[in-house]
């Protein structure tokens, strides 16, 4: 019996193929922790909604390319990351107030837990390196592999951040 | 330490990323990986099968069915239905115009420049140095004063939605709701409705003066694409599942890519003109209208696939929310023409247009939305 890691290579290569029931199993099983991570990063549910987004037109653009030996969630959450990351310097960089994000039905924000509410104090690249670790479970050497960045930085972003968020208990 | 990092997504938000992931992934064709030696075969066999089918009396009367429908004279007097499911939006003298798929037809007032919202809940519309948001119905919702007012293109998603806009020719953002209007990004812009990317709250393309196509980050005024300096186009328009940005003029035609390539274009010459053009929904086809003297062809660019030909002057085509049918306006004739897009040529056509819509001059159709 295939694992999810073989589903996941066999929805990769039905995708690859131009199935559309593979490409939607990568997109249930791989869009709700590409929101959460955008959103966590961001702390903008509209930016997150489009960085999620934008990961799968990623997605699409390079299916033909990607490599079906390796696993999809990592490529797919790197891309989020950087991404998310990229949006919220420019946010900074800008100072600028935003558009109001309230639509025409939008139902008010509930921004999840203590903890997701105290990250927005931390800069982006220190919350970057917690949500991959602590929300989508790579070990530090993975996530220096992703982000292309020395171990030893993922590792002090890490205790720094996660030492940031115990002052703010 | 263990983090408690529990999102909540917001309702409805996996569903409205699944329909433009969905859509972007229709679009994908898988490279051929292997040759495979029948293919050739196969299409001599077809074309010669077509030719063959061209060539007996069945097949030229198709051909003829096209050729003979200058002036459409079967045209019903009074439009009794749309041929696909979705509403229109009319801009005509009296005001805009909501048109039901049983062909009831509303006057919402006395504004103009009407377009839909993305999904067709509400329409934005201008009056005087207002703008106004209302429902198909006709019940206002809110209203901005502007001086200079042009433009209004509604854009974003189920939960939120923006609304970009002219004033002085600057471009102007507000929020579905009609908060936080600002001006964004662009210094001055050409008179052309702008385009949000489907799906998108940020992405928006306008034209400057010069012609250039501009798809700005509105979030952030980040430019994302500008094409060379050209024709000032008469219509910007995306492909569905935003992935492709048609820059119509009538001296050229373009559809971008994301990264600002050509990947399809049409240079019309000896007299001939682009009237106009627009992606079929849930495709990268795009239907065009080729204005030459007084002869006027509908095609699907880079086919060779001539869908309709008549002896005059066709004005806009507009695709239905289903891709399945184009309506091509024809002023001279006062007609509209529904023309199938199936390869079946099936052809409606109904005339009085102009008197049907309050008289005075030849309405213009806004849009084709969904249900």
């Amino acid at each position: 019996m295939a694992g999810p890691k073989g589903d996941e290579r066999a929805w990769v290569r039905g995708a690859q193929a131009g199935s559309a029931s593979d490409f939607e199993a990568l997109f249930r099983a791989h869009w709700p922790n590409a929101y959460r991570t955008a959103y966590l990063v961001v702390h903008d549910a509209a930016a997150a909604e489009d960085i999620a987004q934008e990961a799968f037109f990623a997605a699409v653009r390079n299916l033909d390319r990607f490599d079906r030996r390796r696993p999809f969630g990592p490529w797919l959450h790197r891309i989020v990351v950087n991404r998310a990351i990229d949006w919220s310097r420019r946010r900074a960089l800008r100072g600028e107030v935003e558009l109001h994000e309230s639509g025409v039905e939008q139902a008010p924000p509930d921004v999840g837990s203590d903890t997701v509410t105290r990250m927005r104090e931390l800069s982006p690249e220190h919350r970057a390196v917690i949500v991959m670790r602590h929300l989508l479970g790579y070990t530090p050497g993975e996530i220096a592999r992703l982000l292309g960045l020395p171990r030893g930085t993922v590792n002090s972003r890490l205790r720094r951040g996660l030492d940031q968020l115990k002052e703010r208990v | 330490m263990r983090l408690d990092l529990d999102v909540p997504i917001p309702e409805g938000a996996q569903e409205r990323a699944h329909r433009v992931a969905m859509a972007a992934f229709a679009s994908y064709h898988p490279a051929p990986r292997r040759r495979a030696y029948w293919r050739p075969a196969l299409a001599i066999a077809v074309v010669a099968a077509i030719a063959g089918v061209l060539a007996s009396p069945p097949g030229r009367s198709v051909i003829q069915s096209i050729r003979e429908a200058v002036g459409v004279k079967k045209a019903q007097r009074e439009l009794f239905s749309l041929p696909a499911a979705g509403r229109l939006l009319v801009g005509s003298v009296r005001g805009p115009w909501v048109v039901g798929q049983n062909g009831s037809k509303r006057l919402l007032g006395a504004y103009r420049e009407a377009s839909w919202s993305p999904f067709g809940r509400f329409v934005v519309a201008l009056r005087g140095d207002e703008l106004v948001t209302m429902e198909p119905n006709g019940r206002v919702h809110w209203t901005l004063a502007r001086p200079a007012l042009e433009l209004p293109a509604w854009g974003g998603r189920h939960a939120d939605t923006r609304i970009a806009y002219l004033t002085r020719r600057k471009l102007r953002v507000v929020a579905g709701d009609g908060t936080g209007d600002a001006m964004r990004c662009a210094g001055g812009v050409a008179p052309v409705l702008p385009a949000w990317q489907p799906g998108s709250l940020s992405v928006l393309a306008v034209s400057a003066p010069n012609g250039r196509v501009q798809v700005y980050n509105v979030r952030d005024c980040r430019l994302i694409l500008r094409t060379a300096p050209g024709a000032v186009p008469a219509r910007l328009a995306w492909s569905s599942d935003g992935r492709l940005l048609l820059a119509v003029a009538p001296s050229a035609l373009r559809v971008y890519d994301l990264r600002g390539r050509v990947v399809a274009r049409d240079d019309p010459s000896d007299g001939t003109l682009d009237g106009d053009a627009a992606f079929l929904p849930g495709t990268h086809r795009v239907a065009v209208v080729r204005v030459h003297g007084a002869q006027s062809d509908v095609s699907i660019l880079g086919s060779g696939e001539t869908l309709f030909h008549v002896a005059g002057t066709l004005r806009q085509v507009v695709p239905s929310p289903d891709g399945r049918w184009l309506l091509l306006t024809w002023p001279a004739a006062d007609q509209w023409v529904f023309v199938g897009t199936s390869g079946a040529h099936a052809i409606r056509a109904v005339s009085d247009i102009a008197g049907q819509f309050g008289g005075g001059s030849f309405p213009t159709v806004s849009g084709w939305i969904g249900k």
